[in-house]
């Protein structure tokens, strides 16, 4: 019976581990801020949303929130985003900047094709309202798409 | 572009997360570039000259074949 070079192999053949380096630190405490940041100001958003916690997604809600949650959050959004994208652009990889800029023009892209034309058709009552946060949303997804098309394909 | 990195790595017996560590760069980041998706900058070229110890138009190849003299 022929058995395969890779089955005879013990655990304890295998390379030992390496330490992460100072980059990859940093880039997973930036990506980690970012998770931390976010997860917390949604939950904090879907608590504190006025028609109560457990009725719909807060994030495309328009009905109104507390003062206190507003300027709590727009200053954490702000601190938060700019540490974690200081640390997350001193740290990514030549690779990763190229994904993350295409996936940043696709975006804008995104925007400047729907919102002017969301607006004119608005204009001539051909449709409702633009809504920010669908905009703002639908250019998010676009943006994860083509950063994780370029990153793992 | 075309390079040698896949054969110079199989040379060496490391696998991609290894070169990458070695690199500094993440294990996609070497695997794109094996396999042609994606070509390096400058510096990383020179890291990856330096570290396989060639001139960088030995590892890649952009398929120009002139002279200097034409």
């Amino acid at each position: 019976m022929m058995v395969s070079k890779e089955a005879t192999m013990s655990d304890a053949s295998k390379p030992a581990k390496r330490p992460m380096s100072p980059r990859r630190k940093r880039y997973w405490t930036a990506l980690g801020i970012a998770g931390a940041f976010g997860g917390v100001l949604g939950a904090w958003m879907q608590m504190a949303q006025s028609d109560g916690p457990a009725i719909g997604l807060a994030l495309l809600s328009n009905s109104a929130l507390p003062v206190n949650f507003a300027i709590g959050s727009s200053i954490a959004w702000v601190v938060g985003m700019t540490i974690s994208l200081i640390l997350y652009h001193r740290s990514v990889d030549d690779h990763e900047e190229r994904a993350y800029l295409w996936a940043g023009t696709a975006a804008w892209y995104t925007l400047t094709l729907a919102a002017p034309t969301w607006w004119v058709l608005h204009r001539a009552s051909l449709a409702p309202a633009p809504d920010v946060m669908l905009l703002f949303l639908g250019a998010l997804a676009v943006n994860a798409a083509v950063w994780l098309w370029l990153k793992y394909r | 572009m075309n390079n040698k990195l896949k054969v110079l790595r199989a040379m060496r017996n490391w696998s991609q997360a290894e070169l990458a560590d070695r690199l500094d760069v993440s294990r996609q980041a070497v695997n794109a570039i094996e396999t042609g998706k994606y070509d390096p900058s400058l510096p990383l070229a020179f890291k990856l000259a330096r570290l396989f110890d060639m001139p960088i138009e030995e590892i890649f190849d952009d398929g120009f074949e002139g002279s200097d003299n034409e």
